[in-house]
């Protein structure tokens, strides 16, 4: 169990592909350990790739549990091994921000409704859900990070106001 | 955040569009070695705008800076001002409120910004962006607005359109609030 540093772009390894997991062992359930610690550690955060701890693999954790905007509407903790998006739908914009890229945030449009698979960190079996909102939004965000892209690939509308929270509610 | 130990700037060029300004201001800058902090750029009603945070490491007048940048302006009858920002006066702004999106529209008429931003201010709500246009035909303008404000602690967007609400009925605007706070992901 450790909080690792997350890495800030311009660091060449968030803008890499990520390889895909192979197996659910005991470097990857390590690896999916560390993400949901430097999550939780994270102001506010809700959820964390493998690239922005260094680990070049298709590894994500997400959680919009605690979130305000995801509280009502969420499947928990996910440990998400070689997500995939297999259908998505609807078209909305939202605000971002990510602790890769400090002191920026930018509007970028992304699908309300996505159905996903990946192989569950959990228990190594293959899952899919139906996620929408802010879950969707947060684990389309995560899975950016899996094929190298940052918020900025995606960005549709700089945020010209520079106030950032104190504090992430 | 304080950008600190550094000399600013705070520049606007403001002149009759043309390809060629960004470049012209911009190679001044990077000859005198200064950074471009922070900067919005638009273009309108055919006058493009620049305003731009320059920052320097070097002690820099702004004789100088004023000198090189006049020359290209007067070349390009733009209007300069330069203003030296004193130590922590360049810093980036943080909010404990929320961030919230402020749109107005309607019928043309005297008074929609005024109406608006006088609201706002007799609540020491903080205006961050803000941008209109004048559309719709010429025999039925349309006034629209769009403004991005930081809420203080104590209002959330509906006391918001509520404290706006007078200003809706007296103008016969439509105003919306919405929340636009970023999610850190």
């Amino acid at each position: 169990m450790a909080v690792q540093n997350i890495l800030k772009y311009p660091h060449p390894l968030l803008k890499k592909m990520a390889h895909p997991v192979e197996q659910l062992d005991a470097e990857i359930k390590r690896l999916l350990q560390d993400l949901v610690d430097t999550m939780e550690a994270g102001p506010g955060s809700v959820g964390v790739a493998a690239p922005q701890i260094g680990v070049g693999l298709r590894a994500c954790v997400v959680d919009v549990s605690k979130n305000r905007h995801g509280k009502d509407n969420n499947h928990g903790r996910l440990l998400m091994l070689n997500p995939e998006i297999i259908d998505c739908s609807g078209m909305a914009v939202m605000r971002e921000g990510c602790m890769s890229v400090p002191d920026f945030t930018g509007d970028v449009q992304r699908s309300t409704d996505i159905t996903v698979r990946f192989m569950d960190g959990g228990n190594g079996q293959t899952r899919e859900i139906n996620a929408s909102g802010f879950e969707a939004v947060a684990i389309q965000h995560e899975m950016d990070h899996l094929d190298g892209m940052l918020f900025l690939d995606r960005v549709v509308n700089v945020a010209t106001g520079l106030f950032r929270r104190k504090n992430y509610k | 955040m304080t950008i600190k130990e550094n000399i600013s700037f705070a520049v606007s060029v403001v002149g009759a569009d043309r390809p060629g300004i960004v470049a012209a201001i911009t190679e001044v800058l990077f000859r005198l070695g200064c950074n471009i902090s922070d900067s919005s750029s638009t273009m309108l009603a055919g006058q493009f705008a620049t305003i731009l945070i320059v920052t320097h490491t070097k002690p820099f007048g702004k004789e100088q800076l004023e000198a090189e940048l006049g020359k290209v302006c007067k070349q390009m009858e733009m209007t300069l001002s330069v203003r030296e920002l004193n130590n922590g006066e360049a810093r980036r702004g943080e909010t404990e409120g929320e961030i919230c999106q402020i749109t107005v529209y309607g019928a043309d008429q005297p008074g929609i910004v005024y109406h608006v931003a006088n609201t706002l201010a007799v609540h020491q709500i903080n205006i961050m962006d803000l941008q209109t246009k004048l559309a719709g035909t010429k025999t039925e303008p349309v006034y629209i607005m769009l403004l991005e404000a930081a809420l203080p602690d104590n209002l959330v967007p509906d006391d918001l359109e509520k404290l706006l609400s007078g200003v809706k009925s007296e103008l016969q605007v439509e105003i919306g609030v919405r929340l636009i706070t970023p999610v850190e992901l």
